[in-house]
């Protein structure tokens, strides 16, 4: 069952979804021939414009992957077609989990069409031995890989932009668990839940500067941090951002299958 | 076991109640009308019965169950409301409902549309909404359930789609179902009726045979219903 509802809720999503991944490649192709002509201006000029296009899409694709996972995620569990969704014979778990995987998806499969815009706009040899250059000293200084380094701060992003998607879900079933004003109490619960879940982090960081005094720099001081420092706090944000992540999803489960009130 | 029981069932928001200790037996193989005004808590009932309200205290049991997988394969509801993704074609709806219930006939929902000279291809967003309440109407009465939940079916519908929702019903519930009829039109609905159950203020103030009722008041249900909730 799980599959079948999977299948309704990506249709769901990509039908426009899809429409800006092609958009964003368009122009990001288009972009990146017309900035290729030499001895041309104004083709150069279009096609510096087709990359702020891109950029734009780009910007876009993220909002739009969010809002549409929680635009279903709301009509189908508490508006009208809530209506369908309960009274098919699956568990709650079933929906909730069905949900929460075409969200994954749909902000994976953006984080991809993303790099791939990225790389049709800016691959060239010497902006790829460029960027090698200066991603190695980074790397050289972690004891890393290029390689590495850039899966962590591609696995941060996403994590960073999951956790959002799982704090809006969160704030959605608790929103609607109220009689009147669902929406914006959604809205608001959702920024709560952000900004304590940030809070949170950051007094852990400030306990965890009263241990260690280059932590305690980041607080105390407007000088550049410790590379050190940032390495450790790169990775421990990316441990808190799965904490936070799997502990909303399980909050989230437990909250739903309490039961609903559909409007 | 009974097919569908309330015990002590409350619903109260923001701790107004709604519904009060109500208890109930439906019974297999009937045809019941719960009626009352509008606002007395019929389709409360009816959304608790079906999962998509939590109840305040008491239990819905469904089979000797509580609302959940088992329940819904058995119950075939059809709400108030268009329920349906618009977006979809009636072609697309009936794979949908293929594909989750095992028990939705589609030759036999095929066929019903067919008289109505529906176009399987059109989009459910292209009809009017008493188009689209009639594929609900024939998309639920399509599977073969052991009980039908209607909630208003023929709420603010002309006499001559009345008479097309109630032939509809009639002739197509599965045998030895019941068949739960919420509506304040009594009339239009009064001949069919095995049972009578009257809900007023969120509380159930009578059940009883729809022949008993009438024997024993000496008047139609419709009469009986106005005595009872005369403003």
């Amino acid at each position: 069952m799980l599959g079948k509802l999977l299948k309704y809720d990506l249709k769901w999503t990509y039908k426009l979804l899809i429409i800006f991944y092609l958009l964003a490649v368009f122009f990001a192709i288009t972009g990146r021939i017309l900035t290729d002509i030499e001895n041309s201006f104004i083709l150069n000029i279009i096609g510096e414009i087709c990359i702020g296009v891109t950029i734009a899409m780009i910007v876009n694709i993220i909002i739009n992957s969010l809002m549409r996972s929680w635009v279903r995620f709301t009509r189908n569990l508490y508006k009208d077609e809530s209506y369908l969704t309960h009274t098919l014979p699956v568990s709650k778990n079933t929906i909730y989990m069905s949900k929460i995987l075409s969200g994954i998806i749909s902000i994976f499969t953006s984080c991809i069409t993303i790099v791939i815009c990225l790389l049709i706009c800016y691959y060239t040899k010497e902006n790829i031995e460029s960027l090698k250059s200066s991603l190695q000293i980074v790397a050289n200084t972690y004891d890393s890989t290029i390689f590495s380094l850039l899966l962590t701060l591609a696995n941060t992003v996403f994590l960073e932009i999951l956790f959002i998607l799982f704090v809006g879900y969160l704030g959605i079933i608790v929103g609607h668990k109220s009689n009147n004003k669902k929406i914006i109490k959604s809205i608001i619960y959702s920024y709560v839940f952000y900004i304590a879940t940030n809070g949170i982090t950051l007094l852990g960081i400030y306990i965890w500067g009263i241990f260690n005094s280059d932590i305690m720099n980041l607080f105390n001081t407007v000088s550049a941090p410790n590379i050190n420092i940032i390495k450790h706090i790169l990775y421990g944000g990316m441990a808190l951002y799965v904490i936070y992540i799997i502990s909303y999803y399980f909050i989230g489960k437990k909250q739903f299958e309490k039961g609903v009130n559909v409007d | 076991m009974e097919l569908l029981e309330c015990k002590v069932l409350s619903k109260e928001f923001d701790n107004k109640p709604i519904l009060k200790n109500i208890n109930l037996k439906i019974p297999r193989g009937k045809i019941i009308g719960l009626l009352g005004k509008n606002g007395t808590g019929k389709s409360t009932l009816i959304k608790l019965i079906n999962d998509l309200l939590t109840p305040t205290s008491g239990e819905v049991l469904i089979n000797g169950e509580k609302p959940g997988v088992n329940s819904k394969k058995i119950i075939a509801y059809l709400p108030e409301r268009t329920y349906l993704d618009k977006n979809m074609t009636i072609r697309q709806v009936i794979k949908y409902f293929e594909e989750f219930y095992d028990n939705f006939n589609s030759k036999k929902a095929i066929k019903l549309l067919k008289d109505l000279d529906l176009e399987i291809d059109k989009k459910l967003t292209k009809m009017s909404k008493g188009m689209q309440e009639k594929v609900q109407l024939i998309l639920v009465m399509s599977r073969e359930a052991e009980l039908y939940i209607l909630d208003e079916p023929l709420g603010g519908v002309d006499p001559a789609t009345r008479e097309y929702i109630l032939n509809t019903i009639l002739s197509n519930f599965n045998e030895g179902a019941s068949v739960i009829i919420s509506t304040h039109l009594i009339a239009d609905i009064e001949r069919i009726l095995d049972e009578v159950i009257f809900i007023d203020n969120g509380e159930i103030i009578l059940t009883s045979s729809a022949d008993e009722l009438r024997n024993k008041e000496s008047a139609s249900i419709d009469e009986i219903f106005r005595r009872y909730f005369k403003c």
